[in-house]
């Protein structure tokens, strides 16, 4: 018996260090990165401002100039795979084309069986724009009674609508634009804008402000592959060093600014 | 147009291929080795056991445990009762205004039932719908009808014109390493028999069928070089045997991509070169009426159309080309079109304006095109949100909302004013 108990303690102990052994790091993207110099990034250059070939035929946006400061934070190059359409940008991760792909890419949930995303390094969703000053405004359920600008069959007039079933009395004023429901606000013609966050930013906000927080999220993240934790570890500390030391704002403030 | 491809069929062929993929002969030890650890360490669990629970304990907690779960079965939420209803009529200005619908994926009946509801409120006789050989007839000679049955009922209920389109290659009829959209000549004849089967079962029911989907696309033809000549054989093959199930089908050929890919091209080829190459190989005695594709890009309905830019009105490029082969008495049906509107895909134009150009689309076919019997934009709503730019061509959320441009096509069509008149009676 005790002979017994003796096997049986060592087949354990064996099974356990099996185990042990096969716990070291699987392969990860990190690995060939660091070893050839080289973070190959895909993305669909058709998003300016995130991702744009621009006149002179230039790869350029926020995305470009993101990757560009992870890959040179990470000690390597950045490789562009910006011919991608958008529907085949998970596939260049599956077939091992591309490393990371950062564009514009909204999370999303049914895919993380396979994928995994950085800490969102952006939100696009839908904001409240509202005249500096204006009192009594937090969120959608203070404008019972007001008017709310919108541009006519956006996300955010989609949303004013859903609002205008909640609240006793909300009037949505239609705009052709983005811009112009801004506007609205501005010239006093409308409590509130609905827009999007990125429309907002690349108004002139003169006298305007982002009333927090935001109505809907839309958080643009990027994308590795599952397995690759290692690498969304680098890029994860990367970004939260880059919105630290203010170069997160500082390309924000390159790219999401109204044209002068 | 490649870009506005069906992203979900893409997608669901991504994940299939990366499980297959993942669960490698390294994952396979791991799980046998955790596996062979349970084992151990229960049976250890057992030999250490030196006596049963107690009997008493047993007779009380077990009667208690099975009135819990009686209970908790009694209290779950019943099921969502869909009756469908008498048999109800499209009333609309326009009788060539459809739109794709995209059920092939939504699985509750009554969200099924909503979607009909709603093409039919927004004044839309036609539909079409995508029906994947692969999921209806698994197993060859094998078939499950049940979700296909559904949707037709509820399509007629609703007093829809379904227009199905079949594709999608089962496992059984190709190559292993292939994609859905690779079938070999030797399974045309399986495909023939599988849309002769539906023909059949759905006649009267459902009378236009769209043979394939885009083959002028290389990753709609398995990710091979395109084939026209190809393409013809397989009409040659279902052509024949859909009329002889059902000698009121119409069959649809083409459904093409719009697209500028040059001869030899790996990623395609222009659909007027592709056109005319079918028309080459003789595929005028196969098909009773051309699918067209016509997205608008950035360009307006009226837009001039020209053989190097790709806008709605391609439509009578194509066109042309049938004249050209002396088949100008066919019919056009334009089983997927439309606008995007997300706010910065650069192919994409405001919301104003796709709402707009929607309806200026609808009208300009009314108006002007006597050979065309639909125009069905993509896509109605999708079963769930798919988080990219594709969400910004529907009509209606997933969670039912109509979004202004359903709004908008319900009031050309005279059913918001309909609408408004019946809640006033």
């Amino acid at each position: 018996m005790r002979n017994l108990s003796f096997i049986s303690r060592r087949s354990l102990i064996a099974v356990l260090v099996l185990l042990l052994a096969t716990c070291r790091p699987s392969p990860d993207a990190l690995d060939r990165v660091l070893e050839t110099g080289v973070l190959r990034v895909g993305m669909d250059a058709s998003y300016p401002p995130f991702e744009y070939i621009d006149g002179e035929g230039n790869l350029v946006g926020f995305d470009v100039d993101l990757a560009r400061e992870i890959a040179t934070r990470l000690g390597v190059e950045p490789r562009f795979v910006a011919n991608l359409p958008y529907d085949g940008l998970y596939d260049s991760l599956t077939a091992e084309q591309v490393d990371v792909v950062i564009s514009a890419l909204y999370v999303d949930p049914t895919r993380t069986a396979d994928f995994t995303y950085s800490t969102p390094y952006f939100d696009a969703g839908q904001v409240l724009v509202m005249a500096e000053g204006t009192e009594g405004i937090d969120g959608m359920a203070d404008l019972d009674g007001r008017t709310v600008a919108v541009e006519f069959g956006s996300a955010g007039d989609v949303e004013a609508r859903a609002w205008a079933r909640r609240l006793a009395s909300l009037t949505i004023l239609p705009c052709q634009t983005a811009d112009e429901a801004l506007a609205k606000v501005a010239a006093g013609e409308a409590d509130a804008a609905l827009v999007d966050h990125l429309s907002a930013l690349m108004t002139s906000m003169e006298g305007l402000r982002i009333v927090e927080p935001m109505v809907t999220s839309e958080p643009y993240a990027i994308a590795v592959r599952r397995e690759d934790r290692r690498l969304l570890e680098a890029i994860d500390e990367i970004l939260a060093a880059m919105r630290d030391d203010g170069t997160l704002d500082r390309l924000q403030a390159r790219w999401f600014t109204a044209a002068p | 147009m490649r870009t506005t491809k069906d992203a979900g069929d893409h997608k669901r062929l991504t994940t299939e291929t990366q499980r297959t993929q993942s669960f490698s002969p390294f994952r396979r030890f791991l799980c046998a080795l955790r596996a062979s650890v349970v084992v151990h360490l229960l049976q250890r669990c057992k030999i250490s056991q030196t006596s049963s629970p107690s009997p008493r304990l047993l007779q009380f907690l077990l009667p208690r445990l099975a009135l819990a779960l009686f209970v908790l079965y009694s209290l779950r939420p019943p099921p969502i009762l869909v009756v469908v209803g008498p048999p109800q009529e499209v009333v609309t200005t326009n009788p060539l205004v459809g739109v794709h619908t995209r059920l092939t994926d939504e699985v509750e009946e009554w969200k099924i039932q909503r979607t009909l509801q709603m093409v039919r409120e927004m004044g839309a006789p036609w539909v079409v719908e995508f029906f994947p050989w692969a999921y209806y007839e698994p197993e060859p000679g094998r078939y499950d009808w049940d979700h296909v049955d559904m949707v037709v009922r509820h399509a007629r209920a609703q007093g829809l014109t379904v227009i199905a389109r079949i594709g999608w290659v089962p496992q059984w009829a190709r190559p292993e390493e292939t994609t859905f959209t690779y079938l070999d000549p030797d399974g045309y004849e399986a495909f023939a028999d599988f849309v002769a089967t539906f023909a059949a079962r759905y006649r009267g029911q459902v009378d236009h069928i769209i043979v394939w989907n885009e083959p002028n696309l290389s990753f709609e033809w398995g990710y091979r070089p395109v084939d026209p000549a190809a393409y013809v054989d397989l009409l040659r093959a279902v052509y024949p045997a859909a009329h002889a199930a059902n000698p009121d089908v119409v069959v649809l050929a083409g459904a093409l991509a719009p697209t500028l890919e040059p001869p030899g091209s790996p990623a395609g080829l222009n659909d007027l070169d592709y056109l005319r190459g079918m028309y080459e190989a003789g595929a005028a005695p196969y098909f009773d009426g051309l699918a067209v594709h016509a997205y608008g890009l950035g360009f307006p309905p009226e837009a001039d159309p020209a053989p190097d830019v790709i806008n709605f009105r391609r439509t009578e490029l194509l066109r042309a080309v049938m004249e050209e082969f002396g088949d100008g008495n066919k019919p056009i049906y334009v089983t997927e079109a439309g606008w995007n509107d997300h706010p910065r895909w650069t192919r994409a134009v405001r919301p104003a304006q796709r709402i707009a150009y929607t309806i200026g689309a609808y009208e300009w076919a009314r108006q002007n095109w006597p050979w065309c019997r639909v125009v069905a934009m993509w896509a109605f709503r999708y079963p769930a949100p798919l988080h990219n730019y594709q969400d910004y061509y529907t009509f209606v959320t997933d969670d039912f909302r109509p979004k202004p441009i359903y709004l908008a096509v319900q009031e050309y069509t005279g059913q918001s004013q309909r609408a408004s008149e019946s809640a006033n009676q």
